[in-house]
Parts: C-alpha cells; structure tokens; sequence
C-alpha cells in the first residue's frame, strides 16, 4: 500500500508533464517537449497577484484542494493485481466523493478573488458540473454491478474475460463527459472559458496559476487511469506486465479525453444545461438500466 | 540554485502577451497569434507583455493606465501602431511588433497610477455604506449587492451594477458597456463609448468566424462538421450569420440597438451575440444617434 503509494506519487509529474504535451500537439505552438516545463518555469517566478478584499484562505488553498483531490481519486486505481493505494471496498464511492468535491474547489477559486468574472465563472461551472457528476454516477455504478461490488479491485477482476467499455459501450462516452467537465476542458469548460478571459482563473498569477494548471492536468491523470480502470480492463492484458497496461489505457484515454476538448463546440451554458437533463442523463439511466438487464441471472 | 535553474529554462518560454486591441488593431492582432515565441492571453494578470496595437481614444487613457497596473510586476509595454498615452514601454511603427515584445519582455515599467485605492472611503447612512439597511450602498465606489427583480423569473434576487470594457477580450474592442447583471443574466445595458473603427479588414469573414469560434472553444477548421451551428441557439441569429460567415459570405445584418437586444441575455450568449455583427456594424449601431 505504502509502495503504491510512492508510485503514484513518482509517477504523477511525468504524467502531468505528458498531460501538458498532449495539450500542445497540433496547437501549432512549437516545441512540445520542452515547451510545458519552460512555460510552467516562466510561470512559477512571476508573482501572485493580489485583488480588492479576497478571501484569502480559500484563494490560497483552492488550487492544493483541487491537487489533493486528484491525488484522492488515484489512489483507489489499482496498478497491478493486489496493488493498490487505498484499499478499500468502497473505492467507486471514495471517486465519487472526489468529483462532487471537485465542484465546491473550483466554486471556491472563482469565488475567492472577490471579482466579477471569476465568479459568473464559478456559478455557471456548479449550474453545469451538477448533472455532468449526476450522470457519472449512474455510469459508475453500471461499472460496478457486473462486479457486484463497489470496489474498484472488484471491478477490474469483474472485467477478466471481457471488458467494460465493450459489456457496456454507452459508458465510456459518457463517463468522458464527466472527464471533460472535472478537468475543466473543451465544450464543458465552463469555469475558464475564453468568454470570460479566463473565468475562475482570470485573477491568478504566478505559482498560483502553476499550481491550478498542474492541478487540472494531475485531474485529467486521474481521471484517465479511472476510466482505464473502470471501462478498459485497468492492469489486465496479456504478455506485458499489468502497471504497464494501466499507463498504456491511461495514455490513450488521455489523448481521448484532449481531443474530444479540442473537437467539440461549448455551448452556451443554458443550452448545455438543457442537452445534460434532457439528453446525456437519460442516456445514462438507459446505459445503466441495459447492463442491469445484462446481469440478470 | 534552484532559481537559477529555473531562471535557465525559463528562458526558452513564450512571452504571454496581453494584447489591447484599438483603432485598426483587430486584424494585425489577429495575425499575431500563430506567431512562435509569444502567446496571446485573456487577462493582464497572465500576461508579461503589455501590447497596444492600434490607436486608443484618449478617453480611454485612465482604463489603459488601470490595466497597465493589473499586469504583475516586471512588466513591459509596447506600441505597436499607436501613439502613446502615457510614458512607458517603446512604439513600434513597422509591421512586425516580434522585436519590440522580447525586448519588453526583459523590461521593468515603474507603475503608471499611484498605488491609492481608486475610490476613496465615503462613509453614508447607519451602516457606513450608503443604502438600506445592510444591503445597497456604494462603499469605495463599488456597488454593493441589492436585490431587484429579475426579469425572467420575478424572483427578488441581488444585482451587481458594473462597467465592462474597453479592453476586455471577449467585447469587440473600445467597447464599454454600463450592465447590470442578475448572476449571468444581464438585466438592462447603456453604451457609454462604442467599438473602435475596424476598417475593412477587421470585417472579414474568416476573421470574424474565427473570432465567434474561439468564444465557444474550437479553432475554425471544419467547425460546420463539428456541430458548431447546432450548439448555437435559434432564434437570435447567431447561427445564421456564423453560418454565412463559415461559407465566406460578409453579414449583412445590423444589429438593433444594444440596450433593447442585449437584457435577458445570459453572458455568454450576449457575447456570442455581439461577436456575429461585423465590427463596422456594431460600431454604427453603438454610436450616439446623428441630429436629423
């Protein structure tokens, strides 16, 4: 357990560093390689920026909250047969405590800055995250009734002779809706979109800003290695050893998850708002509703 | 040590840029954008580089000088096609403001406002604020919440009265518009200063069609087969001039006045709104009405 830990620990800046990379392919902004550290460095030695009367204890911890939060969600993802951080038999649930959480966090960095901007951002984002975590759960215990179990071990073994995504193929889609909404990307961006020049972020400078912006791409690691897990099989796959399967998923999940942000149109946030209750929702009952048809006896 | 290595990689980042956009200014702007070495960013507080582009009206010196200040220190100004309005940072006449924005990017401007708070402390009424009982007032010349109507539902919730322009990204640019917002929704509108005169240029259809994706996240390349109608709604047109703007066609219609257009709008809409008006347009219909 302290082993996986530590791996998690070693393994997430890479992996945020790889995050990064992804977003810059095709962008055509230069060198991607190196590009993400240089701009994080640059980023990291200007100053915080101060604003009129913030909160400060929340305009501070915010942007670790959400970090911590990422850190959370991984550490129910087993790496490998019995390997897994947080042992516990209620993984799926410890997630999802971790997604809703996510919505206060962000809340909290646009709420804090005490500006106008930051908090259109931070209302729009709970309007929107609301049904996107909703819908996720649904999803999620699809995941979980073929295991029987809310354990995320149970899940992955639940998936050895066939996996998730093909038992259950409205899941993955929709569980990416949530990826999308919790990492802060694409068409669910509602939080820092560019029509609000920024939005929950619009005021933050320096290693504030650094540490969000590691903080959503340690979110979007976590997320990718949860589908992985729960749609994909997790560690399970032949000839390689498991960890390597599960950072193979998570790569491609990953990848997935940046170009469904980069293909898809934001809508304006009442249209979205009625496109999650009326459409994606339903979806997800009928999802959940065909896999509880599936394992029947 | 370890500022010293970050320093060293530092070296090799983008500039971020701010880019205020005036007179003439939106096209050259535009075409800075795909250019190594800089990144255009939303807000001054992500930004090293100050860049005017394009002649600002002098009436618009105080809102420059505030942004100017809202960038983090150290911070660089360049000119680019403009005459300045104060004294900091270095003009650039040419076509190219690459140069310039390196060499303001190792600059230090000294601030331009004194470090005072722009309104001053006018204590008014039993609570110090101005107001009705504890709520309302003008408290440093900032409008304390106070309920009032909202004009879609009826429900008696806070409004936020505040000034939004000249230089906020996501407005045509000049723009500056007096709102009062009920959470996103804007309640009533008045133009105080209109868009900035964007010649012909700035009236392309590309440029526009780019300028309206980017408000909804997408650059434009085949943005009709990635649904980017469908996420618009009917009804208020935006759709059908993103559409003829996407086959390359110039619209041609004007926008009716703001103040009647723009009340129940929810923010975002009313941006995409604005950004499906040729700029030309917008600044007709924003202009205050000519003596017959």
């Amino acid at each position: 357990m302290i082993a996986a830990t530590l791996i998690l620990l070693l393994a997430l800046p890479p992996l945020v560093w790889v995050a990064a990379m992804f977003d810059r392919i095709g962008a055509g902004r230069g060198t991607v390689v190196m590009g993400p550290l240089q701009n994080g460095a640059a980023l990291v030695l200007r100053p915080n920026t101060e604003t009129e009367a913030p909160d400060r204890l929340n305009r501070l911890l915010a942007p670790g909250w959400y970090l911590a939060l990422a850190l959370v969600g991984l550490s129910v993802v087993p790496l490998a047969e019995d390997v897994v951080a947080s042992e516990i038999s209620t993984g799926l649930v410890l997630w999802g405590a971790c997604e809703a959480l996510t919505v206060v966090v962000v809340f909290l960095h646009g709420w804090s800055p005490n500006a106008p901007l930051p908090l259109i951002g931070a209302y729009r984002y709970v309007a929107i995250a609301l049904p996107a975590m909703l819908l996720s759960m649904f999803v999620l215990i699809g995941a979980a009734l073929p295991a029987q179990s809310l354990s995320v071990v149970e899940v992955v073994e639940a998936q050895r002779e066939i996996w998730n995504v093909i038992r259950q193929p409205l899941g993955l889609p929709l569980f990416m809706a949530l990826g999308l909404a919790i990492t802060l990307r694409g068409p669910f961006d509602y939080a820092d979109g560019a029509e609000l020049a920024g939005g929950t972020s619009a005021e933050e400078s320096g290693p504030a800003l650094a540490l969000w912006h590691f903080a959503r791409a340690a979110m979007l690691v976590a997320f990718s290695a949860m589908a992985a897990t729960a749609f994909l099989g997790g560690y399970l796959g032949p000839v390689l050893p498991g960890p390597a399967w599960l950072l193979l998923k998570t790569l491609a999940v990953m990848a997935a998850t940046v170009a469904a942000g980069r293909f898809f149109v934001r809508m304006p946030p009442a249209r979205m708002l009625t496109f999650l209750w009326v459409v994606l929702l339903p979806l997800s009952f009928a999802s959940l509703a065909l896999v509880g048809v599936e394992v029947l006896p | 040590m370890a500022m010293n290595w970050l320093s060293a990689l530092a070296r090799g980042a983008e500039i971020p840029v701010f880019a205020v956009v005036g007179a003439q200014g939106l096209a050259p702007v535009e075409g800075l954008r795909h250019r190594p070495g800089l990144r255009l960013v939303d807000s001054p507080r992500h930004a090293r580089v100050l860049l005017v582009a394009g002649a600002v009206d002098g009436a618009h010196k105080t809102a420059l000088e505030r942004l100017h200040a809202q960038i983090p220190t150290p911070r660089g100004t360049v000119w680019w096609q403009a005459a300045p309005l104060f004294a900091r940072g270095q003009g650039v006449a040419g076509d190219d403001p690459l140069p310039a924005i390196r060499a303001a990017a190792g600059a230090d401007d000294p601030d331009q406002r004194p470090d005072v708070p722009p309104h001053p402390w006018q204590g008014m009424g039993p609570h110090g604020q101005g107001g009705r009982g504890m709520m309302g007032g003008n408290p440093y010349g900032r409008p304390m919440a106070m309920t009032a109507d909202d004009i879609r539902d009826g429900l008696a919730l806070d409004v936020y009265n505040a000034r939004f322009g000249p230089f906020l990204p996501m407005l045509p640019p000049g723009l500056v518009l007096d709102l009062t917002l009920q959470g996103d929704v804007i309640v009533s509108v008045s133009v105080v200063s209109p868009p900035f005169e964007q010649g012909m240029q700035g009236d392309a259809p590309d440029l526009c069609a780019a300028r309206m994706l980017r408000l909804m996240g997408i650059a434009p390349r085949a943005a009709r087969a990635r649904g980017a109608l469908l996420a618009l709604p009917k009804g208020s047109g935006t759709r059908r001039r993103l559409a003829a703007w996407l086959r390359g066609q110039t619209v041609t219609e004007r926008p009716s006045p703001l103040p009647e257009a723009l009340p129940g709008l929810e923010w975002a809409e009313a941006v995409l709104w604005l950004a499906s008006f040729l700029p030309s347009h917008l600044r007709a219909a924003c202009m205050p009405r000519q003596a017959a």
